[in-house]
């Protein structure tokens, strides 16, 4: 009877520690899933109506809509979508490393360059902050009129 | 032999492994020091230009050999759906100031970027790469590729504007008297994307909010309307 016993009392323990293990799994599995279908289907699209938009961007836009359909963020999609968020400055590291690479920029780029990255930054802030600033201003003059 | 350690450098086993050591590098070196001047794209990049120029790899040949991490550039970009979609309840709170200021903001950012570079006598290659400045490194990628701009010049140029965002933005504010965190979250995320989104995270749970929702909107609106403009 004993060597019977022991694959049952493995089976039972299996069944205990295994399923949540699994269906953690599922939920990466099926999330990556998501994500990967949702790049690819989009770049078909995008490549299909010869959109001027990023196939990428056509993707994201897709699983918005379809999270604003189902009304919420399934498990899967929100641990693998934090996972890469995370590990945003990893996954554009090759990208940046070229910088390094820059050959072929004079010195008027390079001035150009630093004034738009600077200047321009340091402007467009201000005058975005500006307009809310006046916009929030004159809706709430407009809430207590009411 | 030195074949054989030539092969093996220029191969993923080498090359993704050398990156991961890296990021992990900067990042530790960005929370060690706490600035945002040390954002982590900063120290790992640093890094492996430098293992890059010792042991005399090629850029190009680096870049075939981190394929699999340019692959999950795209589905990166499907993931910031999500940030979108936890904080899209912001906009209907706040309503049309927000959406104004939004399209107003994705738009002006570009071309006070290219006026300034005009202004300073910058060539076509410069002004390509700042149109998506201001918008996440993925996206900006992506739309770099649409509008054939070269991508290492438009990733350094992303990061770096989030950096002068993140770290000069809200003094600036302050100085001017803004003290409301609505106002300088959405602007960090219009103008200084994920950088200034991690900083807006420190300085409260709205404007943290208000940024990522900048931010994702900010993307998805520069990548419909640059590639249309550029046409």
């Amino acid at each position: 009877m004993r060597p019977r016993a022991r694959p049952r009392q493995l089976v039972a323990a299996l069944k205990q520690t295994i399923p949540p293990q699994l269906r953690e799994l599922a939920h990466w599995l099926s999330g990556a899933a998501a994500l990967a279908g949702c790049a690819v289907v989009g770049r078909w699209i995008s490549a299909l109506l010869s959109l001027p938009i990023p196939g990428s961007v056509v993707g994201m836009l897709l699983l918005l809509l379809g999270m604003m359909l189902y009304g919420g963020v399934p498990r899967g999609i929100a641990l693998v979508s934090d996972l890469l968020l995370r590990l945003l400055a990893l996954l554009f590291l090759p990208a940046a490393v070229g910088f390094y690479f820059l050959r072929d920029l004079n010195a008027g780029d390079w001035l150009g360059l630093l004034a738009a990255t600077i200047l321009g930054t340091l402007l467009s802030l201000t005058l975005c902050a500006l307009l809310l600033k006046k916009l929030l201003e004159s809706a709430d003059a407009r809430h207590n009129d009411e | 032999m030195s074949d054989a350690i030539a092969g093996f450098l220029h191969s993923p086993l080498f090359v993704l492994p050398l990156n991961l050591a890296a990021f992990l590098f900067g990042l530790k070196l960005y929370r060690a020091t706490g600035t945002a001047l040390l954002h982590p794209i900063v120290g790992a990049s640093a890094l492996v230009a430098v293992v890059l120029l010792t042991v005399d790899i090629h850029y190009p040949d680096y870049q075939r050999a981190s394929g699999l991490l340019y692959a999950l550039l795209g589905p990166a970009v499907v993931a910031l759906a999500v940030p979108l979609k936890q904080n899209l309840g912001i906009i209907r709170r706040a309503g049309w100031p927000l959406a104004i200021t939004l399209v107003v903001g994705a738009a002006l950012a570009p071309l006070v970027a290219v006026g300034f570079a005009m202004l300073f006598g910058a060539g076509h290659t410069v002004i390509l790469a700042l149109a998506g400045k201001s918008v996440t490194t993925p996206i900006a990628l992506a739309v770099a590729e649409k509008i054939h701009a070269v991508e290492s010049l438009t990733a350094g140029i992303v990061v770096f504007t989030g950096v002068v965002g993140a770290v000069l933005g809200p003094p600036l504010l302050k100085r001017m008297g803004i003290d409301d965190d609505r106002i300088l979250g959405l602007t960090l995320g219009i103008n200084a994307h994920a950088v200034g989104t991690a900083r807006a995270l420190e300085i409260s749970a709205l404007c943290g909010a208000f940024a990522a929702l900048a931010m994702g909107l900010c993307g998805a609106l520069t990548a419909l309307l640059l590639p249309l403009l550029l046409r």
